[in-house]
């Protein structure tokens, strides 16, 4: 096992692609849609062709993370989207949930270092005229960004204006803790691009705490685990003054930001810090459309936030 | 205070929970408690103590760890294992052990409700698909947004998604998992002691 913990962006990916595999997530594109446009978005003005594939399904492993099944399916589900990349496209793939990124690249491991796994696996993708051979490349899309940190700054059109911008970085991209592309501890890369766009990154305590909601919690532990939690987390961005909150995980989005209602209720807070993905945020400072951004899904409204960057009311 | 028996405990209690071998070394665990101390659940619940765990586990207790509702307070974070100094991953023990506890007839009201919406994904070929409410929601949000009304994903990988969950016996495992048989939790820790629930 390559045991270096910190790659840079060009160590870990190379050069910039011309094309790749977008591969969509649940949450991403139901409860917030508007995180796979906006980072469809980002990339075609960053010049990659995106492509996306009515053929793939779920990647299928949160529920399997919430142990809801053992692993065997999602073993399957993983060869048969991957070997349908790799007949069609032969490209990369990119996810943009934390999730979906944790579980398929521990299923791809698995596969490609188990030969009974990859085996049983091809023999029920088989039957579709599927082979998964691992020919292609796994990452998630805030590696991208932050090796394109330069051609993002250069986009901006739209400056944050000093906006406070608290990160929240989530648990399973930096829970790999090899070979990523910053220091899992303390990173700073999603800082790095608040400030390439013009806001102010905030570094409050909580920064790098979960959002609660992991392995099914949110399900089942609302009161005695993911409340008092976030509670901690969003009271500690609050003592700092953080205006907007961004997430690599539309998982967390989920949980950070429809939670506080309800929070609010118990007597927390309130809080009122909406909750975006890092590439809605990146697509509001390059100039895509508000409108395709989709920010009418979240529950803390980005009122106060668009005006800031200069955008009144009705954006 | 609930009694142990000697039946209670299993000198190859370890052996048997890493049953799809994604823990591996659990026996080179320190006990130093790095895990415990950044442990954001521990934080807010003192009887859950990941340390305490592994150490029952190697010592072999089956009552302390699949009887207890403690495995289930987890949210796979992975600060445990990102604060390791040995590599163990906690998070892979924490998913074997709620296997073993569901194997053991305990814990399933804690996965039933996360299945309901993977059933629901065998019509659609993805997850977390919202109810008619919810979905007229999604549509109107999606539609105003000027993308197509709900994410499209072909009959062909439908079917496909659904055979792989029927072809390895997933759906009828899922189908197994039902509340009213649960066995109830007996034990939880409470301070470093063992306490009936
Ligand atoms: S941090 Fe690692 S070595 Fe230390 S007690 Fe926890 S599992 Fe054992
Ligand atoms: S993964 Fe579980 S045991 Fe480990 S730190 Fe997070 S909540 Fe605690």
């Amino acid at each position: 096992m390559n045991k270096t913990k910190v790659l840079t962006p060009q160590e870990r990916i190379g050069k910039k692609p011309d094309k790749l595999f977008l591969f969509r997530s649940c949450t991403g594109s139901i409860g917030y849609p508007g995180t796979e446009s906006a980072v469809r978005e980002v990339l075609i003005k960053l010049g990659i062709d995106v492509i996306t594939d009515p053929d793939q399904t779920c990647c299928s492993g949160a529920v399997a993370g919430y142990s809801g099944y053992p692993p065997e399916a999602s073993l399957a589900v993983t060869a048969r989207n991957f070997a349908m990349v790799e007949k069609k496209y032969d490209a990369d793939t990119y996810c943009f949930c934390n999730g979906c990124f944790v579980h398929i690249s521990h299923y791809m491991h698995d596969l490609q270092t188990d030969p009974d796994k990859m085996a049983n696996a091809n023999a029920i993708i088989n039957q579709w005229g599927y082979d998964y051979k691992a020919r292609n490349n796994f990452y998630h899309v805030q590696e991208l960004y932050y090796l394109l940190l330069d051609e993002i700054r250069a986009l901006v059109v739209r400056p944050l204006n000093g906006l406070r911008v608290g990160c929240h970085y989530g648990c399973a991209y930096l829970l790999k803790k090899y070979g990523i592309v910053d220091d899992h501890e303390l990173p700073t890369f999603h800082e790095q691009i608040i400030t390439a766009l013009g806001g102010v990154p905030v570094f409050y305590k909580e920064r790098r705490s979960c959002c609660g909601s992991g392995a099914g919690r949110g399900f089942t532990h609302k009161e005695s685990v993911v409340h008092p939690h976030l509670v901690r987390k969003l009271d500690s961005a609050k003592e700092e003054g953080v205006q907007l909150m961004t997430t690599v995980c539309p998982g967390c989005n989920m949980a950070l930001d429809a939670e506080q209602p309800v929070l609010a209720a118990q007597g927390y807070g309130p809080y009122d810090i909406p909750v975006i993905d890092l590439a809605q945020l990146i697509g509001l400072a390059i100039g895509v459309d508000p409108k395709i951004l989709g920010f009418t899904a979240n529950t803390v409204s980005l009122q106060g936030v668009l005006e800031q960057v200069g955008l009144g009311k009705g954006a | 205070m609930s009694r142990e028996y000697d039946r209670d405990w299993d000198p190859d209690l370890y052996k048997k929970i890493d049953k799809y071998n994604s823990v591996k070394n659990l026996e080179q665990c320190l006990q130093c408690g790095k895990c415990t101390g950044n442990c954001p659940v521990a934080a807010i619940t003192p009887s859950y103590n990941p340390r305490a765990i592994i150490n029952d586990i190697l010592a072999g207790s089956t009552a302390r760890i699949l009887d207890s509702d403690e495995i289930w307070r987890c949210m796979k974070c992975g600060t445990c294992y990102r604060g390791c100094p040995v590599d163990i991953s906690f998070t892979s023990l924490i998913l074997e052990l709620r296997f073993a506890a569901l194997e053991s007839g305990h814990g399933q009201k804690y996965v039933v409700p996360a299945n309901k919406f993977v059933f629901r994904s065998m019509e659609y070929g993805i997850n977390f698909v919202p109810g008619k409410r919810g979905m007229e929601r999604v549509m109107k949000l999606r539609s105003d947004m000027g993308v197509e009304p709900f994410p499209k994903v072909t009959p062909e990988a439908i079917e496909q998604f659904k055979a792989i969950f029927e072809q390895t016996q997933t759906l009828r495992y899922m189908e197994k998992l039902k509340t009213d048989t649960e066995k109830p939790l007996r034990l939880s820790y409470a301070e470093g002691r063992i306490v009936n629930e």
